[in-house]
């Protein structure tokens, strides 16, 4: 019978200050990749057409990939910014930026030009800039207001300073590593990455308030009720990132780029989560809880 | 044996699911009943699902009106129209038409403060204009003004809106709809969504202004003059679009009764109605020919026509006011369908804003790619839980446990589908994702519960399942809360493309922790308690 059971992880072996290194150099060095991008490009992410305005088009072409690529830019007058390719289907992505201060060419006319050309137009989607800016402010607004209702409610649940500080900040965490992850392989800040990042929320916060409470409100040693929490958490988070990877792959191959983006992120900011929950907000639940009140 | 008082969780859950099923099946089965109804004839699936563009194929518009106003304007006694007169003498690239000064008359049904002042405003929706030029016009003009900004006026959207939506029905876009929309900024946007139809007829059909106008052109003395002769409005009745043998295409018109001896009088003064009619040649020597009729669209003659000696005749005897009809004829057919739509629609009063740098986003989704996303993401959907039910059964080695929670998970996402269905809210890939945050947040809610009630051995007496059950609660509640208050602010706002993700995660949370997670708990424990 296949079985797998959570490891019981022997913590007294390490000290609080060894198991809080490596979540927090880790959440460092994402917040050095973050400050990075935003000094060299003026934005702490690689924002997508939805944010920055711009057109995506997307044909349909038989063929070698690089005949079809010739063919795509042949077809429009101006110049695309990327192209990609939908796996299992013959699907182009077709991008192009709008300028700042140029008008830049209309979604109309880069219809019509494909379909002059005679390539099989599946969707073209075309957003201004103005309305980019207005998305940003709403993505922005809405994951900046998702944080703060976040981090009140934990407090006024907990009531006590440490373990509600340890259970914002490993959220806080949880979505900055995927920030920075996307940053390094290239993601795009779309509204299918904002959805994730708001996910990311709920699920870091699950596993966190499981563990405070098994901690803080049961009797029973420490280590015994950490291990229950492991058990149930690890589980938890291993169900999602499977069921998460599995729906990536599925949604790559089948171009739902809205889908793939939020099992990506969402592999990411789970993997993040099961780092710091056990490393970061243990920790600092066993430094409060041995230290901190017998001060 | 089955106590409904202990089970009633269970109930509730299996009540829920049977509505959910009643709102996502119930016409397919009233049509059996009936023997086949035939008004439901026309729903091609099995369910009463409703799919948005993403999912169906279409197009979706949306943009801000063109056009600056000022608020709070000192008439100062004048008529209104006076005023927009005035204004629009002191703009350059703005006439008459563009201007329109009012009275405030919404503040009786706005919910505004009751401080606020009923305002009077002056708009301009002519392209070009900064609020900085309309500032100057006013002030040259002589009129004190309070503030002026970028947009129209509320009134002017919901004519917009209005006018749209008849445009969209008289052009034949079956379901297609047109409602305005506000960002988190407070911007107003005109949202369009017409399924089934590619970008550039839905952008040729809105973008627009649709005035259409008839003026005559005739000689006097030396020089040519146009005036305008009938007006949107001078006309009863408007027919469909026809193309005749000799004639070519044309729209048949009845002027309406008030407007007719004006116009007849006006057609024997320019010359048009003259002995034996008149030929025109416009289009070939505008400034030589006999008086024409001119069909002005949008500001650009579109045709030039002259008049029959039979109708000339009659308008010259005056008997052509008593059955005011002529034919508005024009170069092809799909222009008198244009022309057809806009005189039954009307004329916008401002124009919708396409510009790269300020206008809204178009989105055309083909509809095979749409099928295919509808399949697709079902495929995901289906592949997604699969992988959770592996994971499950593995984990816990007991199907007792496992396939209630995979089931439990399922009904989750049935009812929330019953709910879409219910209201006919449009499925879309946002949704279909907030459908995966659901299931997502269920299982490792069902996780807590499974672990927590499971913990150290048999569960032997109710009260013990009890006060487990409550403490797997907590954190269940805990969890649901946060997630709901963090979803909460996208749920509100009516603008964004993430509104379905918010509402229908906010929505599976609530159904999950007040109805299918409790009920798991139970399940496990008819399936777990020894002492029964």
């Amino acid at each position: 019978m296949v079985e797998f059971t959570v490891p019981e992880v022997d913590y007294t072996r390490y000290t609080n200050r060894q198991l809080a290194a490596i979540p927090l150099a880790v959440l460092v060095v994402a917040l050095i990749v973050i400050g990075g991008w935003y000094v060299m490009t003026g934005s702490p992410v690689n924002q997508g057409i939805a944010f920055t305005g711009g057109t995506e088009v997307q044909v349909a072409i038989d063929g070698p990939q690089s005949a079809a690529e010739e063919q795509i830019r042949s077809a429009f007058s101006a110049e695309p910014e990327t192209i990609r390719s939908v796996p299992a289907q013959s699907v182009y992505v077709v991008t192009f930026q709008s300028e700042a201060g140029s008008d830049g060419i209309s979604a109309a006319a880069l219809e019509r030009q494909a379909q002059d050309a005679g390539l099989d137009v599946r969707s073209v989607s075309s957003v201004s800039a103005s309305f980019g800016a207005n998305t940003q402010v709403l993505a922005l607004g809405g994951l900046g207001v998702a944080f703060l209702g976040m981090s009140i409610l934990v407090f006024a649940m907990f009531r006590v300073f440490v373990p509600s500080v340890a259970v914002v900040l490993s959220a806080f965490s949880d979505i900055a590593i995927p920030i920075a992850l996307m940053n390094v392989l290239g993601i795009e800040l779309s509204l299918g990455t904002v959805a994730a990042l708001l996910m990311l929320i709920g699920y870091s916060v699950d596993s966190d308030i499981l563990l405070n409470n098994h901690i803080l409100r049961r009797s029973g040693d420490f280590y015994e009720s950490t291990y229950r929490a492991m058990r149930t958490g690890v589980t938890m988070t291993l169900t999602s990132i499977s069921a998460m990877i599995v729906m990536t792959i599925t949604a790559t191959l089948f171009g739902i780029q809205l889908l793939a983006a939020i099992g990506t992120v969402l592999v990411f900011g789970l993997a993040a989560d099961l780092m710091n929950t056990y490393l970061l907000n243990l920790s600092l639940l066993r430094w409060y809880k041995f230290r901190g009140v017998s001060r | 044996m089955v106590d409904l008082r202990d089970n009633w969780r269970i109930i509730l859950l299996i009540v829920f699911i049977l509505i959910s099923g009643f709102a996502l099946f119930s016409p397919t089965l009233a049509a059996d009943d009936d023997g086949g109804g035939g008004n439901v004839a026309a729903t091609s699936s099995v369910t009463n699902l409703q799919y948005g563009l993403e999912l169906s194929g279409g197009t979706r518009v949306r943009a801000p009106l063109v056009g600056v106003t000022a608020e709070g304007v000192e008439f100062g006694g004048d008529d209104p129209r006076v005023v927009g007169q005035n204004v629009s003498d002191e703009l350059d690239g703005a006439g008459p038409a563009d201007v329109t000064a009012r009275v405030d008359a919404t503040s009786g049904q706005t919910t505004a403060q009751p401080q606020s002042e009923p305002s009077s405003t002056v708009e301009v929706t002519a392209e070009g204009i900064t609020t900085d030029e309309l500032a100057a016009a006013l002030s040259a003009a002589g009129y004190e003004y309070e503030t002026v900004r970028e947009g129209v006026t509320e009134s002017t959207r919901e004519e917009v809106v209005r006018i749209l939506q008849n445009k969209i029905n008289e052009a034949g876009l079956s379901g297609g709809t047109v409602q305005q929309v506000t960002t988190a900024q407070g911007e107003n946007y005109v949202l369009v969504e017409v399924p089934n139809q590619d970008a550039s007829q839905v952008r040729e059909l809105v973008s627009e202004r649709g005035t259409v106008v008839i003026e005559a052109h005739y000689p006097t003395g030396e020089n040519y003059t146009r005036d305008v002769v009938l007006q949107q409005d001078d006309f009863q009745s408007i027919g469909t679009a026809q193309e005749g043998q000799s004639t070519g295409a044309y729209v048949p018109v009845t002027v309406s009764e008030s407007v007719a001896p004006e116009f007849q009088q006006d057609m024997v003064d320019t010359g048009l109605a003259q002995q034996g009619g008149t030929r025109c040649t416009y289009q070939q020597n505008p400034n030589g020919t006999d008086p024409c009729l001119l069909l002005v669209v949008n500001g650009e003659v579109t045709n030039a026509f002259g008049m029959s000696p039979g109708l000339a005749d009659s308008l010259r005897g005056g008997s052509w006011a008593d059955d005011p009809v002529f034919q508005l004829q024009t170069t092809n057919i799909s222009e008198a369908q244009q022309v057809s739509i806009n005189l039954r629609a009307g004329a916008l009063p401002a124009q919708l804003d396409f510009s790269q740098a300020s206008g809204g986003t178009v989105s055309y989704i083909s509809p095979s790619q749409g099928a295919d996303f509808r399949i697709n993401s079902l495929i995901t959907g289906i592949v997604a839980v699969l992988a959770v039910s592996g994971v499950v059964f593995v984990r816990y080695s007991d199907v007792r446990v496992a396939a209630p929670m995979v089931v439990t998970a399922l009904s989750e996402v049935v009812i929330l589908l019953g709910f879409a269905a219910g209201i006919g809210y449009p499925l879309d890939l946002s949704v279909i994702a907030g459908f995966i945050a659901v299931i997502g947040t269920g299982v490792d809610d069902l996780i807590i519960i499974a672990d927590e009630v499971m913990a150290e051995g048999e569960i032997n007496s109710r009260r013990v399942f009890q006060s487990r059950f409550r403490k797997a609660f907590w954190v269940i509640g805990a969890a649901a809360a946060t997630t709901v208050l963090a979803m909460s602010p996208l749920a509100i706002l009516s603008l964004g493309d993430l509104q379905g993700f918010a509402i229908f995660t906010i929505l599976g949370v609530l159904i999950g922790v007040l109805i299918t997670r409790p009920a798991y708990g139970d399940i496990l424990r008819a399936l777990t308690t020894v002492d029964r």
